[in-house]
């Protein structure tokens, strides 16, 4: 009888009174403190190498080194790193490589995930083979891509160096240089090699993209694409007013997840490009480990380390919106 | 009657169109499927190749022309060079197979990545299997405020937390060392970057961990537990016999995707590790780069053999994987 109260109402004062009374008092002070140890080498772990070398960085950011140690300077690196002109182009890389990578990963996994929920029968084969680039890891996608057009020995090489093909003297991916561009200050039309990474990037993410879509195809109810059926929509309007509407949270969500994923890795511009020509190939997270490491300017990369992070951080906010958004109005 | 049969005559119809329809869409998947393949694929006949036929102008696709054909399949020229010297195969009588291993490769860089990948994700697994539980079944002060801030210093980058890692690592390095210096009397092992490395990749794992092990756990009903109290159990007999067993196949999520992650990890090694012969594979696959600009052979063969493991442990985990890393994905 007790046994069936508590598990029909769920309820958890209920069932915390009825079994209190089992343990003796200095073993159910123990009980109630469980949860603190269960949770407390995590909480350390994570301080000692996420917490506080985040708060380290906030402070070098406001420092320089000197002969005598470290000397506050104020605001003076975030001066010195704005107006570095290769951190400006490396902005306008990051966005012509954001904009280009989501935008075709979205595109192409929406088209991928709408065949594959169409289609009838098993597509297990096919989630297979497809997810294969997604566990690649970057800097070995990189090095394969790489191969394609190594100068004079690729198998693409002899193609994309085709005059005919690509006027004016066909294109060399590791080694053409930016072409002027139109805006002075904005890195546009980009170097051919920042093109190929991004579609060496948006080969690694196609698997993860689509499947993320296709699990939201999946939740979109079939009898409101059938009445919108019946009501004699064509197909074209019940993707654009039914489907894409109902999946634009998942959407969303993969978006942000995308931008923060290539904010933060460096492996594939290490091995396919390695910043290079020139520096045609910097994004922000490799600038910042050649301002930290190559050049041994730790104040101003963490700097641009807290603003990136600034940036990552109201994504995951607005991811955390959405989301929480989505579940309420399931 | 008449109805009837119109009806199914109808409905067989509409299964033809479909059956139409079907067929196109799986043809345009595999076609897809195959489009995709082709960086593989091609890294696959790279790595098969000899030096002789990597450096031709113009580069051949496959290496079977001859003097009178452009594809004779008899004449193939397939080579395992690449392999060979990544491998570094060699002729020993005294080894157990008559041959053995000799490759930087095989020998140091891949068991060192197995030993990080290994002990971090261990570590990951049971820290977040704990504290997933803990966030999953009691609500305590500060419950969300920790659960969110779990989640938000998921949003630094790698690179801002290595500025000071790196420091970290080199202020650690440094102390040990004195302490050798200054301690005679018991002989201390020298200072190892293997123990931090593996310490740093617990820390940048374990909330993505912590997060998915929570969610498994919400979907495991309260109500197993609670009945097993009420027959008598302790919370910590109810965990070990009831919530363990079911939560077993979240828990190995956890596993998987933390090992694929730091098995791929390269950023972090590459600054941590000053010694070569702790190197795990991705930064020796980077000096490999550095060394074989040419020898696309080498390049593709050290591709493919660092690839090959996590391809086999996706063809067999499928499922637990795809779930994982969607999961995982969505909230690192």
């Amino acid at each position: 009888m007790l046994q069936e109260t508590s598990t029909l109402s769920g309820n958890k004062k209920i069932t915390k009174k009825l079994s209190e009374p089992q343990y003796k008092p200095k073993k159910k002070r123990f009980y109630t403190s469980l949860p603190f140890w269960f949770i407390l080498p995590t909480i350390l772990v994570v301080l000692v190498v996420q917490v506080y070398p985040a708060v380290y960085t906030a402070w070098l950011s406001f420092q320089e080194r000197t002969p005598q140690g470290w000397e506050n300077v104020g605001f003076h690196n975030y001066e010195r790193l704005v107006q570095t002109p290769v951190f400006q182009e490396s902005i306008g890389h990051t966005l012509i490589f954001l904009i280009g990578y989501t935008a075709t990963t979205l595109v192409a996994g929406f088209f991928i995930a709408s065949l594959l929920k169409q289609h009838v029968g098993s597509t297990g084969i096919f989630v297979t083979f497809l997810f294969i680039p997604w566990i690649i890891a970057d800097i070995v996608v990189g090095l394969m891509f790489r191969l394609l057009v190594t100068p004079t020995y690729g198998l693409l090489t002899p193609v994309l160096g085709n005059p005919e093909l690509f006027p004016p003297s066909g294109i060399s991916v590791l080694t053409g240089i930016r072409p002027t561009p139109w805006i002075s200050g904005f890195p546009f039309p980009p170097a051919p090699a920042l093109i190929y990474l991004i579609i060496a990037a948006s080969w690694r993410a196609l698997p993860f993209v689509t499947l993320l879509i296709l699990a939201a195809l999946q939740t979109v109810p079939s009898e409101v694409l059938e009445s919108a059926r019946i009501d004699g929509a064509s197909g074209l309007q019940i993707v654009r007013d039914i489907t894409i509407p109902l999946i634009m949270p998942a959407m969303v969500v993969c978006l942000f997840t995308l931008i923060l994923g290539s904010m933060n890795g460096v492996g594939m511009v290490f091995s396919l490009t390695g910043g290079g020509p020139g520096t045609s190939t910097y994004l922000l997270s490799y600038f910042l480990y050649i301002l930290g490491w190559r050049q041994l300017n730790f104040g101003r990369a963490a700097a641009l380390a807290l603003l990136i992070t600034a940036v990552n951080w109201v994504l995951i906010f607005l991811i955390l919106r959405i989301t929480r958004v989505n579940e309420r109005s399931r | 009657m008449g109805n009837l049969f119109s009806n199914s005559n109808g409905k067989l119809q509409l299964n033809l169109s479909r059956l139409a329809i079907n067929r196109i869409i799986s043809f345009t998947l595999i076609i897809i499927t195959l489009i995709t393949m082709i960086p593989v694929i091609t890294t696959i006949v790279t790595s098969f190749k000899e030096q002789a036929d990597i450096t031709r102008d113009p580069p051949i696709f496959f290496p079977c022309d001859t003097d009178e054909r452009v594809f004779d399949i008899r004449e193939c020229r397939w080579a395992v060079e690449g392999y060979e010297r990544v491998l570094g195969f060699q002729q020993s009588d005294t080894a157990l197979l008559g041959f053995e291993l000799t490759g930087r490769m095989v020998r140091r860089y891949i068991p060192n990545t197995i030993i990080y990948a290994l002990g971090s994700a261990v570590f990951v697994t049971i820290l977040a299997g704990f504290s997933g539980y803990a966030f999953s079944r009691y609500k305590f002060k500060g419950h969300k405020a920790l659960l969110v801030g779990i989640f938000a210093v998921t949003g630094v980058p790698l690179l801002t937390n290595m500025m000071a890692i790196y420091q970290m690592s080199i202020v650690l390095r440094r102390t040990w060392n004195e302490i050798i210096a200054n301690v005679q009397f018991i002989n201390l092992p020298s200072y190892d970057d293997r123990l931090f490395l593996i310490f740093v990749y617990i820390g940048f794992f374990l909330p993505i961990g912590v997060w998915i092990a929570k969610g498994f756990f919400d979907a495991i009903p309260r109500e197993l537990e609670e009945s097993a109290m009420v027959e008598g159990c302790t919370p910590i007999g109810a965990l070990i016999r009831v919530t363990m067993p079911l939560s077993a196949p979240g828990l190995s999520a956890v596993f998987l995707l933390t090992f694929v992650n730091i098995w791929n990890e390269f950023i972090v090694a590459y600054l941590l590790i000053t010694r070569t012969e702790y190197k795990p594979a991705m930064v020796g696959l980077y000096d490999f780069l550095s060394q074989n600009l040419i020898n696309l052979q080498v390049l593709a063969a050290v591709c493919l053999i660092i690839a090959t493991p996590i391809l086999i442990l996706f063809l067999l985990f499928r499922r637990s994987f795809l779930r994982a890393m969607v999961e995982g994905a969505i909230k690192g």
